[in-house]
């Protein structure tokens, strides 16, 4: 028995399908986000900056409603049990992107609220780091969830 | 020959026959096997569904590369997550229709009848 991706209300109400769900938005925003902020450095742009960063913002405030969908399916489909192996992997380190796309976004924030500073070149090598932990977990996601690999 | 020659070879020969048939009955005749291993491959319990008798054991085996877990849709039985070759046991001492999934991927779904 499968269940009919185009029937709405099963595929939403499933346990922890909303995690599955909200999770591509930060992803796409924070990917996003990266290459304006990269191009902007490149090319000192102003309006890709500031692309950059409305993305940014988007991108972390959708890391709350994923963090807490996602713990919320450890709770209600595994009942809180202890974690181990690619589960535990994919909770450590999603719980690490979510802290640093805020961390990342914080920095952009406080240059923009303080326009005579300019961004600290750090950040990119952040961000860098950042992506490869967005896409190591999501790669982790989409192979507990069967769409990576088998299924 | 005499009547009690042909009666004593007749009879021995199927004596014999009757032996040596006993060995090449089919399998099923025999014994009557129950499958009591579910194994979890591909994200799929195998087989879908399961007949087996009371106080049968089930045994559910992850041999897929995904943690998987085997949840009974009424609370009776429960597994912790599977990580590959990991099994889960229960024995069933109750007649009925039990049907599972796995509560990681809720689309997995299998029965267990017991009769």
């Amino acid at each position: 028995m499968s269940v009919n991706p185009f029937d709405l209300k099963t595929v939403v109400l499933a346990k922890h399908a909303q995690h599955v769900v909200l999770i591509h938005f930060p992803i796409a925003l924070f990917m996003v986000a990266v290459a304006f902020d990269f191009l902007a450095q490149w090319a000192k742009s102003r309006s890709l900056a500031a692309a950059a960063y409305f993305n940014l913002l988007l991108a972390a405030c959708f890391t709350v409603p994923v963090v807490a969908t996602g713990l919320a399916a450890w709770q209600w489909a595994l009942e809180g049990q202890k974690l181990k192996g690619i589960l535990l992997m994919h909770l450590v380190l999603g719980c690490t992107s979510a802290v640093v796309i805020w961390i990342v976004f914080l920095i952009h924030l406080r240059a923009r609220r303080h326009p005579e500073n300019s961004l600290p070149t750090y950040r990119l090598s952040l961000e860098a780091i950042a992506v490869l932990l967005v896409g190591v977990t999501a790669h982790l996601g989409g192979f507990l969830s069967g769409v990576n690999g088998q299924g | 020959m005499s009547t009690a020659v042909l009666f004593a070879t007749t009879f021995g020969v199927a004596f014999v026959g009757m032996f040596a048939g006993a060995g090449s009955l089919p399998p099923a005749a025999q014994q009557k096997s129950e499958t009591t291993e579910v194994k979890i491959d591909n994200f799929s319990f195998g087989p879908a569904e399961l007949k087996v008798t009371v106080g049968t054991t089930v045994t559910w085996t992850n041999h897929d590369d995904i943690p998987h877990t085997a949840v009974s849709t009424d609370k009776m039985f429960k597994s912790k997550v599977l990580d590959t070759d990991e099994k889960f046991s229960f024995t069933f001492s109750k007649p009925g229709t039990y049907e599972y999934f796995c509560s990681i991927h809720p689309k997995m779904t299998g029965k267990v009848v017991v009769q």
